[in-house]
């Protein structure tokens, strides 16, 4: 049925070009009838004949179809009654010409003729102006109310609604109810039209938006059957809020009931007025100097871009309003500007942010409300003239060099190491000297912890005390230095961590990430160089692929977290310090980052081609090939993913980018002095303490076969680190952007170091039995003194202790004490039992207090008892020790601070 | 309206503004900024975890009995046990719950849970979608509820962990997939589970240690206080690492020498009511929670335990194991709201019983979504191990809820009578409970921490809506 309806409809639509045709006859005969009448002959009567029956055929055809036009459509304007009237009657004339004709009556047919011209004429004249019809502005039509002053302050604002409104009727209905079509007998282009409306009756209750079926149709779901429009985009919410604004503003009008206006109308028109009174160039607040305006700029970006980017941006722009570049931001939305230079109380911008929250404008709708003192800064802002410089802008976000850089060596009298030629010159300028060195003492407890993750014994410490060679510390770096596997598997913790690597985890069931136990060990043990351990990680063979395959859950997978993006993620945090966490689902908040840049990166990890998709909908676009930073070079996109690895791995390791060396100098300087020079590890756009140095010793390692051993060893030697230990004052203290370097940070021992210790000294925690031994080289067994906590799987000991489960990378341990590790600590069953089994040894081996207790002193805390001290545990122990008193004496010593500590 | 704004303060506020702009790596918390004032209707939350998926027409939303006949055809069974009459009138639960029955009119009974479509189905990631509201895998670890609500509540009692899990072991399958939400993430291990894998010795983890008595613990700590004292970094005085680190052995040395630590003894739980909480350790981890919510604790979960096939988890033998599985349930769980409501204690007490979805004999997943089949089931049951709901259903599972404000004598939300038996009134997802829980506790929709510079909320994007109609 309704095919057949579609059928008629189009036939009706050949009703204008079938017309013409007749149009022309009655004139031909008009024409035929002068000259006969001017020749007297009637030489033309066969010719007019044959043309009268084609005049009335034709007639009769324009008049069926457009019949059939008018009641398909419906259309029930002045206009096309008129010409549907002139245009039937020019065919029953024409008709009643050719009877006049057949019967050779030629004054009543010359009658019949004019007036069939003439009625066709007007039929040809009202059809042109109907197709022709302006699509005139509803208000055309309105009442005037202009020479009324009272109203015209509202009218004004009404004016401007009734634009708004007649502009999205214009792009959402005119094409089906306007002057072509009217379907339902409907037609909106009018106000009179709509108010009369179509078959079901008015669309448009003057006054009242609630009760106007046109706008109860258009807030209906898509597949509801009186939905509308039928076809084409559906009305923003915001579009219709504005329409039945304007319904419900209109009865004011015609009622001429001021106080109907609603409030909002009056007010967006007073900030009109304000805007357009307003001069051109804002008054600039003369006590801001060019330098404070950019920064306060910037600082009014950063608010927009934390608290409104989200809504209004390119991909996503409520109610018209885009916040996110200088031009819309002038311009407004759909309720019309939003702030008013100088007069942030005039502000739309200001009074939303303002409102209480609940209140229908306020803003932002959703996420935090904006803070007071960010309110106050973008009416400050605002107040002195909304500056905004012009000319390229400044990212609002601090972006490191990609470039690598050779900083001149500061020049400093009696100081020889690079590193400390540095750090002096820094201090200076922060009015710091160089703090005390520690003792030698210190010092060996200290690189034994930081080189093989072990404590140095009695005898080292005493051979190294007593040692009077100028170089003896240089040298104690290199001998443990050269201690491959105990380096390697002190080491394994900090690199497991980072390429979240575990011996266990979730993510193994259903494939995804493998072990790279066996090559990482390798690695660390033969010191491969970092640029191949890179290399090998980005383009891997078989026992290094762990890293780049994502941890792979059961199911259907958010596509922010499938195992390419996984992969684009964790490449560039580990190796570039950079966060694409956020630019992996839309284009970042935080950052420059946009959702493109991290799909083209994660291509580049992906078998399959990969869609962008936009928070976890496909948006269409497919993902092009791209390694984050340009400059650094291109991927051939048409090659395979194994060749495409190939050379993202070459890419990556150029000493052109400087960024990847600045962020792994900057993690060994973090993991040996407590601190990186830029904090967080992972934020390498963040500002270093020391540009230069952060630079030099980057361009350095990068330039010296990227050894890692070197890198420590250079550290290790240097007087800053050989600086006492600063403590830590708070969580913040360490975080803070605005940190000054005074010496290394107070570090705890990590899990693994407090367990090595205490097995080293007092009793294994673990066996041999408990490696990882399937993820490890076989041969680790007679590399180890004892079962290392590196290789065993995470319990609820390290757990407490700190260690991270490593489903995420992990460069930051948390080292806090609380009360769950204390548990763990003070009667955790692994630790007592180790506590107990290793007392019964002691006392059989100490049968003595005072040496059992002299010996535990100097194996542990690398010193002797105090007086003090002796007494006290003697005290506890009695003369001759039992298992009990030495459980808890021990106990007691491990979880004193100063074994807890580095020193 | 407007304060004076001059040039001074625009500098100090952007410094400040900056400094807050670079925040590192550590978690900002945001308590959120919703205007309206909320008031906590609940101090302790209590979860009875029903781990494996647990049918919801065979527990609290029976429909059409079919008794097992050989050769009888799978597609008519909807429920293998009777129904019976619970406290509410019309209302009925299946067979072997009239105990929960009876206390129904104390709670709100859910039948509309719509678990979520993670396709392909894996307990574990269901359970940890569940417990915090996020799919894995996540780019930060996400934390557990239990975690969320001790960070953000802190302790009812200093000397009580504030989240308590008792009754999961880690020795399982999938042991590793449970842990990764067993977490509190990014919160810190501070926020963690205190775990109990079993109830009964549950005050081995709040005593000292085996083989030593309270003066000897007593001695130990002051031998430890003296050591500090005497050496040379004691003497060096203040220090904020060594006082955090001396605070919290402060406190585990309170907690484990302290009179509430008394509550982890079931021992002392007279006869009659603990052999009523006595089916095993699901029943005791019951009476646990009771005893340490009685002493004011935060979060407790308490589960059936989750082991692949095992349990609620019923692969075959659906049937005969849920009559087991219901007697485990039925007694504990009822006495347990029982006592709470005769001490009071239940008004400020919110008990949840949930499970990660539900089961059906037939439907692997949900209608239009049906995933990959991971159960073997005859059309024609021939034997009675195939008696039983045994695939795994997502769209529609019951939750009770008790206390803490929760509206007594109610049933919320409906399930279609006939297969598939879905939602079919008022679906309610996790976010939705997620924030009633939160509400009880007068924790705000869009609390977040920031982590990495970006908000992290309790309910993703903060959207979770608290289902008003239960209260």
């Amino acid at each position: 049925m309704e095919q057949l309806n579609s059928f008629w409809t189009k036939i009706g639509e050949l009703h204008p070009l079938v017309v013409h045709f007749p149009i022309s006859l009655p004139f031909v005969l008009g024409l035929l009838e002068i000259l006969s009448f001017k020749k007297g002959k009637d030489e033309f009567q066969l010719t007019a004949r044959i043309i009268l029956y084609v005049a009335v055929g034709s007639s009769l055809i324009s008049i069926a179809l457009g019949l059939q036009l008018y009641w398909e459509e419906g259309d029930e304007g002045v206009l096309i009654q008129k010409h549907l009237w002139s245009g039937i009657s020019s065919g029953v004339w024409i008709f009643f010409a050719l009877i006049a004709h057949f019967y050779n009556e030629i004054k009543s047919y010359r009658i019949f003729l004019a007036l069939s011209i003439i009625s066709v004429s007007l039929a040809g004249y009202f059809g042109g102006e109907y197709v022709r019809m302006p699509e005139e502005s509803i208000t055309t039509d309105l009442p005037d109310l202009k020479d009324s002053k009272d109203f015209n302050n509202f009218n004004d604002s009404l004016e401007l609604l009734r634009n708004q409104s007649h502009k999205i009727l214009q792009s959402y209905c005119f094409d089906c109810h306007g002057p072509k079509k009217s379907k339902g007998r409907l037609r909106l282009d009018n106000l009179e039209f709509a108010l009369k409306g179509g078959k079901n009756g008015p669309a448009i209750v003057l006054g009242n938006a609630s009760k106007s079926e046109m706008i109860r149709r258009i807030k209906l779901p898509k597949d509801d059957d009186d939905a509308m429009p039928t076809k084409g985009k559906r009305p923003t919410a915001a579009e219709i809020k504005l329409l039945e604004d304007w319904i419900n503003a209109e009865t004011a009008t015609n009622s001429k009931i001021q106080n109907k206006v609603s409030q909002k109308n009056v007010q967006s028109k007073a900030i009109l007025d304000e805007w357009m009174e307003s001069p051109v160039q804002p008054v600039v607040n003369s006590s801001l100097s060019e330098e404070q305006i950019v920064e306060l700029n910037i600082k009014v970006r950063s608010i927009l871009a934390h608290s409104c980017y989200s809504c209004h941006n390119a991909t996503k722009t409520k109610g018209g309003l885009r916040l996110d570049k200088k031009e819309f931001i002038f311009k407004g939305g759909e309720d019309g500007p939003v702030l008013i230079a100088g007069y942030p109380e005039k502000s739309d911008l200001i009074r939303r942010i303002k409102l209480p929250d609940g209140h229908d404008d306020a803003m932002p709708t959703k996420g935090k409300r904006v803070p007071q003192e960010d309110i106050e800064l973008l009416e400050y802002w605002i107040k002195t003239g909304a500056t905004w410089p012009s000319g390229p802008e400044k990212s609002l976000y601090r972006v490191a060099e990609l470039a690598p850089r050779n900083p001149i060596l500061p020049i400093v009298k009696g100081i020889n190491h690079p590193i400390d030629r540095f750090v002096f010159t820094y201090l200076k300028s922060s009015n710091n000297t160089f703090k005390q060195s520690i003792s030698d003492a210190q010092f060996i407890r200290r690189v034994y912890l930081d080189v093989i993750g072990l404590l140095p014994s009695p005898e080292e410490v005493n051979r190294f005390l007593a040692n009077i060679n100028p170089h003896k510390r240089e040298q104690l770096v290199d001998q443990l230095l050269n201690q491959n596997t105990a380096y390697a598997q002190h080491w394994l913790s900090f690199w497991n961590d980072l390429l979240r690597n575990d011996y266990a985890g979730p993510g193994y069931i259903d494939g995804g990430r493998s072990q790279i136990g066996h090559w990482l060990y390798a690695s660390l043990k033969n010191n491969k160089s970092f640029d191949v351990l890179v290399r090998e990680l980005i383009n891997p063979q078989k026992e290094s692929e762990g890293f780049i395959k994502g941890i792979i859950w059961r199911g259907t997978v958010n596509s922010s977290q499938s195992a390419p993006m996984q992969a684009a993620q964790n490449v560039a945090q580990v190796f570039m310090g950079l966060n694409l966490k956020c630019a992996s689902c839309h284009d970042s908040f935080i950052s420059d980052w946009k959702l493109e840049e991290s799909y083209a990166f994660a291509n580049v990890f992906s078998t399959k081609a990969l869609e962008i998709h936009k928070c976890d909908l496909p948006t269409g676009k497919m993902a092009s090939y791209g390694v984050l930073y340009p400059a650094l070079g291109k991927i051939n996109a048409s090659v395979s993913k194994e060749e495409r690895l190939k050379q993202l791995s070459e890419i990556f390791v150029q000493k052109k980018n400087g960024r990847l060396y600045r962020t792994f100098v900057n993690r060994i300087w973090a993991q040996l002095m407590g601190r990186g020079i830029v904090e967080p590890v992972d934020a390498m756009d963040n500002a270093p303490w020391s540009q230069d140095l952060l630079d030099w010793l980057a361009y350095d390692f990068a330039n010296n076969g990227t050894d890692i051993k070197r890198l420590i060893r250079f550290i290790l030697s240097s007087k800053t680190y050989q600086m006492k230990a600063i403590g830590v004052k708070s969580q913040e203290f360490v975080t803070a952007s605005n940190f000054v370097f005074k010496g290394p940070l107070r570090r705890r021992l990590s899990a693994e170091q407090f367990a090595d210790g205490f097995s080293q000294v007092f009793h294994p925690l673990y066996t041999d039995s408990m490696i990882a031994k399937k993820s490890l080289p076989k041969e680790i067994f007679k590399e180890i003194p004892f079962a290392r906590a590196s290789l065993v799987k995470n319990d609820a000991f390290l757990t407490a202790l700190g260690r991270p489960t490593r489903e995420n990378v992990t460069t930051n341990r948390n080292v806090q004490g609380n009360l769950l590790q204390a548990l763990e600590l003070t009667n955790g069953v692994k630790f007592n039992q180790a506590l107990l089994d290793g007392a019964s040894h002691w006392v059989q081996r100490y049968p003595l207090s005072e040496q059992l207790v002299q010996t535990l002193y100097q194996q542990s805390l690398g010193r002797k008892p105090t007086v003090k001290e002796l007494a006290v545990a003697i005290k506890y122990l009695g003369k001759k020790p039992q298992v009990a008193s030495v459980q808890d004496l021990a106990w007691a010593m491990f979880l004193l601070p100063e074994f807890q500590f580095i020193p | 309206m407007i304060q004076p704004f001059n040039r001074r303060d625009f500098l100090t506020k952007a410094s400040l503004a900056s400094l807050a702009a670079m925040g590192a790596g550590a978690p900002i918390l945001n308590f959120g900024n919703k205007a309206e004032q909320m008031v906590a209707s609940a101090d302790t939350v209590i979860l009875l975890w029903m781990a494996g998926g647990m049918a919801h027409t065979e527990t609290f939303d029976p429909k059409q009995f079919t008794p097992y006949e050989k050769d009888m055809d799978a597609n008519r069974v909807l429920s293998t046990f009777k129904s019976v009459p619970t406290a509410l009138d019309g209302i009925h639960f299946s067979e072997g719950l009239e105990k929960i029955g009876k206390v129904l009119d104390k709670g709100t009974l859910i039948r509309s849970y719509v678990a979520a479509d993670l396709g392909f189905i894996l307990h574990s990631r269901h359970q940890y979608n569940w417990h915090t509201c996020y799919e894995p895998p996540q780019t930060v670890a996400a934390p557990h509820i239990g975690a969320w609500i001790a960070k953000l509540k802190g302790p009812n009692n200093p000397v009580i962990p504030s989240f308590i899990d008792i009754g999961q072991r880690f020795t399982v399958g999938e042991s590793e997939e449970l842990k990764a939400f067993h977490t509190a993430g990014f919160l810190g291990n501070e926020f963690g589970p205190f775990f109990i894998p079993d109830p009964s010795q549950g005050l081995d983890s709040v005593r000292p240690p085996i083989g030593m008595d309270l003066k000897r613990f007593e001695g130990r700590n002051q031998l430890y206080k003296n050591l500090i004292n005497k050496s040379a970094w004691g003497e060096v005085g203040s220090d904020y690492q060594k006082e955090s680190l001396q605070r919290s052995m402060e406190q585990a040395y309170m907690l484990l020498n302290s009179p509430e630590a008394k509550a982890f003894n079931l021992k002392d739980e007279p006869k009659e009511s603990y052999d009523i909480y006595n089916t095993g350790r699901f029943g005791l981890g019951c009476l646990l929670a009771r005893r340490l919510t009685e002493q004011g604790a935060r979060f407790i979960s308490v589960t059936t335990e989750y082991e692949p096939f095992v349990g609620w988890d019923t692969h075959e033998n659906g049937h005969t194991r849920l009559e087991k599985m219901k007697a485990m349930i039925d007694g504990p769980v009822a006495q347990l709201i029982k006592d709470l409501d005769k001490t009071g204690h239940l008004d400020r007490t919110l008990v949840i019983l949930a499970s990660e979805f539900s089961r059906d004999m037939m439907m692997e997943g949900r209608p239009g979504a049906t995933v990959k089949e991971q159960v073997a089931q005859p059309d024609k049951i021939s034997e009675m191990k195939f008696y039983g709901m045994h695939r795994h259903f997502t769209d529609g599972c019951s939750m009770l809820m008790f206390g803490g404000g929760i509206k007594r004598g109610n049933v919320y939300g409906k399930t279609a009578d006939e297969r598939p038996c879905k939602t079919i009134e008022n679906p309610v997802r996790i976010a939705e409970i997620h924030q009633t829980i939160y509400h009880t506790l007068g924790i705000k929709p869009d609390t977040n921490v920031e982590i990495e510079k970006r908000p992290f909320y309790t309910t993703p994007d903060g959207k979770g809506k608290a289902v008003m109609e239960l209260f």
